[in-house]
């Protein structure tokens, strides 16, 4: 019967899917944890070069002046960056940053911007939707490096230090944890003053007294534009490990709907058989009986 | 009804419902000729005489005859005498068989008193003549949307509704009784052949109750442009084969004498099939594919070539056809499917979505589904609407592996744009009126054609996917979007 061979053709079909997004799980789950130390192997820098800047900051007493600090009201348009994946089958997490990216861009009020877009998905998603892109930036894949990260980064602070820039926004799928990413756009340049300050009660060091060489001011001069490479290669490290555990997860339910589908097939695959069966013996009985 | 000279046989043997005569050999009556034999039936202390009939299905030699016994055998004896009539089975036909219900015979069963029809006719005779047929090419236009756009009805031509059990066929055809009587000038006959006679006196009373107007503005009801006939799931397999050519005789005349567009209503094709085979293996023939008569496609081909338009006038069929198992590869659909020149196709995945007609827009199709007939906007419409479901469909297994998320923008936009037009396809039924509390509703083609280029073209992408369900045209759709935005 056709029926039997059309359900044994598609359960086969699922049967391969299935195998595909379990290896998928495995290889993220895999590429989840590589992520994730990289990412933990950042974070002391990361800190440390945060609490030296509050330090210095505390020194300053708050007097400082730089142009990251500064806003940039005359500038022509703000720059949003939108950190996607390259790869698909990862279940909402394209979806999700474009939708905030979407929604600040569509928020009222706002700004006319640059878009720059990280991942061949983001692009496709803002190509079909007919939105100018400034750049397209597909040589960053889940695997960022500082030295991807920072000509960018070198870019951004050096039209921003002449103005030619407004604020600087980045969305992508911030991780808290495992369980738990959010879709974010955060605001990169100016840095603000908060970042900067910290909170000068709560750090360990403030009551520390140092003595600087060379002078604060020059300290931060060079300081902040790391920290603003530093943040934004951390948007990157997020993004890479999000787009693992979402692969995860979409891979993990993929795999179980595909089970369950495999099921349903069979089920009716067995059905479609037996009643073939019965039809055919049928078919003979009822023969052998009128031969008589 | 009486041949001439009275010629008499007598019973020599009966198996279930069929039974052997005999009869003097030069006096044999003729195949298909009916035979009228008494019954003695005892009901308590009581008892009365029943005639019954019988149709000569085959001479067995020796004066010998095999006839199918077109009543309840219970009472019946060997040694009986049985009366040849000398013609086939007769039924009244004319305008004094509308608004009444027939058994196959042609006796009436509405308790309505005797029918003086000026005429009789025999229930077999000879197809159209070949150089009569007028092969029709032109749409029947229904009013429901998905109907009209996907699988248009050829005025003159044979429409089948295939679908399991429980789908909505009776439903559908009670629908187009109603709307051809609605919008056309012409008589409709129902043919009940095997169904439930619960359902048969549903539909008898209901169409007591409905109405409609004329063209001169007058309200009518339904009954009053519809002859109906019935041979339901009690009778015995002769009954229920033979049913459908009383029904298509009186047919016959409204398109040969009386010339207007005649609607013919047959629920269910598959019973014929079906008594066919119970009769066959009766008669002894061996039986064939999943049990089927060996006959099967000769019988159909029999009754569906009667079913035609001819220079005279055109009759327009409706076919119920009963799927086993929801499976189209059995035979007994697959025979009557050839013949038709529309199929619509009802499936249980839309019914579950409480989408109806439960319509399946990808497998209905029509043999003037065609540029050529119905020209290029409506098809190339056509065309289009299949396409995104089509889309739909290929994508649905995608969706449930995977997610709705892993589609591309473009794919994620046909996806939104098919569930809108599946739900589009839905419509309020007149006959189901008192059932959904919505208003029957018929739209136009221009309307239908457009509604759905607009959907297309994602003129209505903004409306919530609620909105398309029961409306008419399009703009229906917008309305209702925005009562669903108040509430």
């Amino acid at each position: 019967m056709a029926k039997a061979r059309q359900i044994v053709k598609r359960r086969k079909a699922v049967t391969n899917i299935r195998k595909i997004t379990r290896t998928m799980q495995l290889i993220a789950t895999a590429r989840f944890q590589k992520a994730f130390v990289r990412a933990m192997a950042t974070k002391p820098y990361t800190r440390k070069i945060t609490e030296l800047v509050e330090e210095l900051s505390a020194a300053t007493q708050g007097q400082i002046d730089h142009p990251l600090l500064r806003e940039n009201p005359d500038a022509p348009a703000d720059l949003l960056l939108v950190i996607t994946s390259s790869r698909g089958l990862c279940g909402g997490y394209n979806a999700n940053v474009v939708r905030a990216a979407l929604a600040y861009l569509n928020a009222p009020g706002a700004r006319p911007h640059e878009l720059h877009v990280v991942g061949k998905k983001g692009i496709a998603y803002f190509r079909f939707l007919k939105r100018q892109l400034e750049r397209a930036i597909l040589d960053i894949d889940d695997n960022p490096r500082f030295e991807q990260v920072e000509p960018m980064v070198a870019d951004f602070i050096q039209r921003y230090e002449t103005g030619k820039l407004g604020r600087v926004y980045v969305a992508y799928m911030r991780f808290i944890s495992t369980g738990r990413q959010i879709p974010e756009v955060m605001q990169l340049l100016p840095l603000s003053r908060e970042t900067v300050k910290g909170d000068a009660a709560a750090t360990k060091t403030a009551g520390a007294q140092y003595e600087f060489s060379p002078s604060p001011d020059l300290l931060l001069k060079r300081l902040l534009p790391q920290t603003v490479k530093v943040r934004l290669y951390q948007c990157f490290t997020d993004a890479a490990i999000s787009e693992q555990v979402a692969r995860m997860v979409a891979m993990k339910a993929a795999t179980d709907a595909a089970g369950d589908m495999i099921k349903t097939l069979s089920r009716q695959f067995n059905r479609a058989r037996q009643s073939q069966i019965t039809m055919e013996l049928l078919d003979i009985v009822g023969c052998a009986e009128a031969l008589q | 009804m009486v041949a001439a000279t009275k010629n008499v046989g007598k019973v020599i043997q009966i198996i279930g419902s069929t039974l052997d005569a005999e009869f003097p050999e030069d006096q044999m009556p003729g195949l298909y000729h009916a035979l009228e034999v008494n019954v003695e039936r005892k009901v308590g202390t009581e008892s009365h005489t029943d005639l019954l009939t019988c149709e000569v299905a085959s001479h067995l030699g020796g004066g010998r005859i095999r006839a199918v016994v077109l009543g309840s055998t219970d009472g019946l004896r060997r040694g009986s005498d049985i009366t040849d009539t000398g013609s086939p089975v007769q039924v009244p036909v004319g305008m004094e068989t509308l608004g009444r219900v027939f058994n196959l015979v042609g006796e009436p069963i509405d308790g309505g008193g005797p029918v003086r029809a000026k005429e009789r006719r025999p229930i077999h005779h000879e197809p159209a003549a070949f150089a009569e047929l007028t092969p029709k090419t032109e749409q029947l236009v229904t009013g429901i949307k998905v109907i009209d756009l996907l699988a248009p009805f050829v005025r003159g031509g044979k429409t089948g509704l295939f679908g399991g059990a429980g789908l909505g066929k009776t439903v559908i055809i009670q629908e187009m009784i109603a709307r051809i009587a609605r919008e056309h000038s012409g008589y409709s006959v129902f043919a009940g052949v095997g169904e439930r006679t619960r359902e048969g006196n549903d539909l008898w009373l209901e169409m007591q109750e409905a109405e409609f107007k004329t063209a001169e503005g007058q309200t009518k009801k339904v009954i009053e442009h519809t002859a109906m006939v019935f041979g339901q799931m009690n009778e015995p397999p002769g009954a229920r084969l033979r049913v459908a050519l009383s029904a298509l005789t009186m047919a016959e005349y409204f398109r040969d004498d009386s010339g207007a567009d005649t609607m013919l209503f047959i629920d269910n094709i598959f019973r014929f099939s079906q008594a066919g085979s119970e009769v066959s293996a009766l008669l002894g023939r061996m039986p064939s594919a999943v049990g089927y008569q060996p006959t099967l496609s000769t019988e159909m081909g029999e009754l569906q070539e009667r079913i035609t338009s001819t220079t005279r006038g055109a009759v327009t069929s409706v076919q119920a056809v009963y799927v086993p198992a929801d499976d189209l590869t059995d035979p007994a659909p697959a025979t009557a499917f050839t013949h038709l020149d529309a199929f619509i196709v009802l499936a249980r995945s839309i019914s579950e979505k409480g989408i109806y007609p439960a319509i399946d827009p990808l497998a209905s199709s029509s043999r003037i589904l065609d540029a050529q007939f119905i020209g290029d906007r409506h098809y190339n419409c056509a065309k289009r609407v299949q396409q995104v479901l089509q889309r739909y469909r290929d994508l649905q297994d995608i969706i449930a592996i995977l997610g709705v998320d892993e589609l591309s923008a473009e794919d994620k936009l046909i996806v939104a744009r098919a569930r809108k037009i599946e739900r589009f396809l839905s419509q309020p039924f007149y006959v189901a009126e008192t059932f959904t509390g919505f208003p029957g509703n018929y739209t136009s083609l221009d309307d239908t054609i457009r509604s759905f280029e607009e959907i297309c073209d994602g003129k209505h992408d903004a409306l919530p996917e609620q909105a398309f369900m029961y409306v008419g045209a399009v703009d229906e759709a917008v309305e209702k979007a925005k009562k669903l935005q108040e509430s």
